[in-house]
C-alpha cells in the first residue's frame, strides 16, 4: 500500500515531444507547395453536358431558333423563331444596365415553351463588354432555381427525365459578319 | 575541481532547448491551408499582367490549348505581344485593308503555329488546336470578335473562353 501510494505520487510527470523531424518535413513540404500552389482557380466556358444533352444537341431536326440580341442602348430581346413565327421576350435596360434577373426568368419561359432547344445564339452589338457576355452566358446555361427543372427525353433509355439545363450551347451568330 | 572552476565550465557547456511548438502550430495551419488550395489540374494558367478575368459559375476545367490574351493595351499570343491597342480597340495598321476584322499580326502567328503543328503531326509537341482565349473584363465585343473571327480563318474553331471560378 506504501508503495502504491509512492507510485499515485510520482506519476504526474512531463515529457516533451520531440518535434524537430515534424518541423523538418514540414519547412521542406511548405515551399514546395507554395511554388507549386495556384491561389487563383480558373475555369473554362465549355459544353461539358450529361450524355442525353449532348445527345440532344446533335439532333438536326429542330427547327426553333432562340436569339439573344445584346445591346448598350435597347437592352436584352430574347428572339423566338418557331414555324415561320417570330415572338420578341424584351428584357429592358434596369438602371442602364442589364437585367440579368429578368433575362433569367425570360429564358425560363422561353425554355419551357421549347424544351427540345439546347442552343442559343447570341448577337452582341459591338460595345457590349466581355463580362457582360460571360454573365448573359452563365444566365442562359442553367436555371439558378433548383426547383425549376425541364423535362427532357433520354433517347437511350427512352424515358423522360428532369434537368435543371436551359441553354448550355452558346453560339456567337455574328462572328463572319465582319 | 573548485566553485568557481565548476561555475565556469557549466557556463560554457550549456544548452538550451529552443521551444519550437508555436512554430510547428504555425506550419501546420500553412500546411493545410496551402494543401486546400493545391491545384491538380494539368494545365496552368497565369493571366498577363494588368489582364482583368470575369467570374463565371462555370467549373469545367481549363485543357491545354493555344493561349490568347488580350489586356487593355495589348494582344499577346502564348506569352509574346504581337500588337499592341490603343484606346481599348485594335489599331488600323493591324488590319488588314480588305476585311477589318482580320487581325494582321494575329493571322500570321496562327497561320505559323497551325504549319508547325502540321509539320509536326506524329510529333508529341505538336500545338494544339484548341484556343483558350483570356479577356479582360472591359474588352468590348467588337475586338473579341475580330479574335475569333481571326482564330476561325486560321483553321482554329475551337475556343475556350477562360474565366475565374465564382460569382
Amino acid at each position: 500500500m506504501r508503495s502504491l501510494k509512492k507510485v499515485k505520487k510520482q506519476g504526474t510527470f512531463e515529457f516533451e515531444l520531440d518535434l524537430a523531424p515534424l518541423l523538418a518535413v514540414m519547412v521542406k513540404l511548405v515551399p514546395v507547395l507554395l511554388i507549386s500552389s495556384a491561389f487563383v482557380q480558373m475555369s473554362i466556358i465549355e459544353t461539358e453536358l450529361p450524355q442525353p444533352i449532348k445527345e440532344a444537341l446533335q439532333d438536326q431536326t429542330i427547327t426553333t431558333h432562340i436569339k439573344i440580341i445584346a445591346s448598350n442602348k435597347t437592352g436584352l430581346n430574347i428572339q423566338i423563331e418557331k414555324g415561320g413565327k417570330k415572338e420578341i421576350l424584351p428584357v429592358q435596360l434596369k438602371e442602364q444596365k442589364f437585367d440579368f434577373e429578368k433575362l433569367q426568368q425570360s429564358l425560363v419561359t422561353a425554355k419551357k415553351n421549347n424544351p427540345e432547344v439546347w442552343r442559343l445564339e447570341l448577337e452582341p452589338e459591338s460595345d457590349v463588354s466581355y463580362q457582360n457576355l460571360i454573365k448573359i452566358m452563365d444566365e442562359a446555361r442553367k436555371s439558378k432555381d433548383l426547383q425549376i427543372t425541364f423535362p427532357m427525353m433520354d433517347k437511350k433509355t427512352n424515358k423522360e427525365t428532369q434537368t435543371n439545363y436551359m441553354f448550355p450551347d452558346v453560339v456567337f451568330s455574328n462572328i463572319n459578319e465582319g | 575541481m573548485s566553485r568557481r572552476r565548476l561555475q565556469k565550465y557549466e557556463a560554457v557547456n550549456s544548452s538550451f532547448g529552443l521551444n519550437i511548438t508555436s512554430m510547428t502550430d504555425m506550419f501546420t495551419i500553412l500546411l493545410v491551408f496551402l494543401l486546400q488550395t493545391y491545384s491538380v489540374s494539368e494545365v496552368q494558367i497565369n493571366p498577363e499582367k494588368g489582364l482583368k478575368l470575369p467570374a463565371s459559375q462555370s467549373t469545367v476545367e481549363a485543357v491545354k490549348g493555344l493561349k490568347i490574351s488580350i489586356s487593355q493595351d495589348s494582344l499577346i499570343v502564348e506569352g509574346q505581344v504581337i500588337a499592341s491597342l490603343k484606346n481599348q480597340h485594335f489599331q488600323a495598321q493591324d488590319l488588314e485593308k480588305n476585311d477589318s476584322s482580320v487581325i494582321i499580326p494575329l493571322m500570321k502567328q496562327l497561320t505559323t503555329l497551325t504549319a508547325n503543328n502540321t509539320a509536326d503531326k506524329n510529333n508529341d509537341k505538336a500545338a494544339p488546336q484548341k484556343v483558350l482565349l483570356q479577356a479582360d473584363v472591359n474588352t468590348s465585343y467588337e475586338d473579341i470578335k475580330k479574335i475569333l473571327y481571326t482564330s476561325s480563318l486560321a483553321g482554329l474553331s475551337e475556343i475556350k473562353l477562360v474565366t475565374l471560378v465564382g460569382n
